[in-house]
């Protein structure tokens, strides 16, 4: 069972995951479903479709077939303006109940994707990990404020390009990356603009979101006790970040999260983290599994 | 000079950075790759010994790091340590007293802000014994040309990390290979594909740091 208000876009079926690849390559749309299935079956509330570089076509397919035989509501997940178009015109509202789908993701590089509300209804995931500067170049916020600003902009051009939607119908992404790896206080600028978005009452109910299995990419999978490194630590995440207002993440259906004792060894781990800078990050993250 | 060597690569694998550092708990309170490559050059030992000694280590942890015998953190401590050792070497490099095997351009291509990988494949090709010149993230057609012009003679290497910036890849592929056709370039980041690599041009794939650094070594043998 997963954590009770957590809101899961199941991951799968993307074209960076080494074994959908391969069933992309070889056109198998029947194993795509049996996945999408599977991910339904354990609990998904959104089904991810990520087609990588193939054409607005086949991702109107893959939509198509997927909907076929299950009913949950869709997350089309492209920074492509055609390959999104494609994906939500086909999509069925009706079969998923009547709800909207997912658009997965918009940042302010990519505002156009916004014209596809006018066709098909959709949550749009605001990528907020990337903003212009003053020059209008699309560069990384490196900064916890500079995130937030970011995210306060695209809030409201969100609430001024779509019509009738309130705060409950966006989702901010604020960006994850990977704890192994960081030197430059990443995971800090991470829980410090989740704090900063939770305290503005302007945003509030706003839904917020990660691709959690960033955070623990590149990481061994067990500690030398044999015990798992990764689902802890994510869990640990959401223990953290879930009383600040997030609240949905595109994962894996496989992992149990859930949300942690604050004695737990994860817990330590990550608030250690938030107190260290640089290589003491890295070198606590390694005593964490060794 | 060879144990000096030995010492300095024990460190550089083990991510042993300095005295004060402690990491790994083993070595604590031990001399670290920095103390270790200042005594050497102090008592006149041959600089080229050191960086022989990074070279050795870098080694060591990037083929365990390719058999996923250890991690991204275990790199990253080991690229530590081998800098500790660089920065004494700087002078030596600098003024030509220690020569590199050649020179690497890199760069994540236009598009894609995305840097660990980049700067992992950067790290391990530099303690491979290569002068490395970043260009950074996004980088442009353009800028990868520019850089090709005045470092003439130098690797090429290309990071993409989203399916969406590889069209972007084989453009700088495509666009270097016209102006420099003897240029070797090298592709990697978790999209790229062998078939990618042969389908744009490009003349080396390497999923691991090491793999890169293996195929620089072969070409410069």
């Amino acid at each position: 069972m997963s954590i009770s208000g957590l809101t899961i876009i199941a991951e799968s079926i993307n074209d960076s995951v080494p074994s959908t690849h391969a069933l992309f390559e070889k056109n198998d749309i029947n194993g795509i479903v049996e996945l999408a299935k599977f991910q339904a079956e354990r609990g998904a509330t959104y089904i991810d479709v990520n087609v990588g570089m193939r054409s607005p076509g086949f991702m109107a397919d893959v939509v198509k077939k997927i909907q076929k035989v299950v009913t949950l509501p869709l997350s089309i997940d492209t920074p492509d303006p055609e390959i999104a178009a494609a994906g939500l015109e086909a999509y069925d509202a009706e079969r998923a109940g009547n709800k909207k789908p997912i658009l997965n993701s918009i940042s302010e590089a990519r505002l156009e994707m916004f014209d596809n509300y006018s066709h098909q209804p959709f949550i749009p995931i605001l990528l907020v990990t990337e903003g212009k500067d003053e020059s209008g170049e699309v560069k990384m916020n490196k900064t916890a404020d500079k995130t937030y600003a970011t995210a306060k902009k695209m809030v409201n051009i969100a609430l001024e390009r779509i019509q009738n939607v309130s705060n409950n119908e966006l989702i901010l992404d604020p960006g994850i990356m990977p704890i192994g790896s960081d030197s430059e206080g990443n995971f800090k600028r991470l829980m410090d603009s989740i704090k900063l978005i939770h305290d503005d009452s302007d945003l509030e109910a706003i839904n917020m979101s990660v691709g959690l299995s960033n955070f623990t990419v590149m990481l061994p999978p067990k500690k030398a006790d044999g015990s798992p490194v990764k689902g802890p630590l994510e869990s640990a995440f959401l223990t953290m970040a879930m009383p600040l207002g997030f609240n949905t993440v595109i994962g894996s259906v496989k992992r149990k999260y859930e949300l942690l004792d604050e004695n737990h060894p994860a817990m330590q781990c990550l608030r250690d983290v938030l107190t260290m800078d640089g290589f003491d990050v890295i070198m606590r993250v390694m005593s964490y599994y060794s | 000079m060879q144990e000096i060597s030995e010492k300095i690569a024990m460190c550089v694998e083990r991510g042993k950075i300095s005295k004060t550092s402690p990491f790994p708990p083993d070595m604590k309170d031990q001399d670290g790759a920095d103390e270790i490559a200042a005594q050497a050059l102090k008592d006149g030992l041959q600089p080229d010994a050191l960086l022989n000694g990074c070279m050795l280590g870098m080694e060591r942890i990037g083929k365990k790091f390719s058999e996923n015998k250890v991690f991204v953190p275990e790199l990253l401590m080991a690229a530590k340590a081998m800098t500790a050792v660089m920065n004494h070497l700087k002078p030596f490099l600098e003024s030509g007293a220690v020569k590199q095997k050649g020179k690497f351009v890199i760069g994540t291509v236009s598009g894609d802000l995305h840097d660990i990988g980049k700067n992992l494949v950067s790290m391990t090709v530099k303690g491979g014994g290569y002068d490395v010149i970043d260009l950074g993230v996004d980088v442009s057609s353009q800028k990868f040309l520019d850089a090709v012009a005045n470092h003439p003679g130098c690797f090429v290497g290309l990071s993409a990390l989203l399916t969406t910036t590889m069209i972007n890849m084989e453009k700088s592929v495509k666009a270097i290979k016209e102006a420099h056709p003897d240029t070797r370039i090298l592709i990697g980041g978790a999209p790229v594909t062998q078939d990618f690599c042969q389908k744009v041009g490009a003349d080396y794939y390497s999923p691991t740091p090491q793999g890169a650094v293996e195929y620089l070594n072969k070409c410069v043998a």
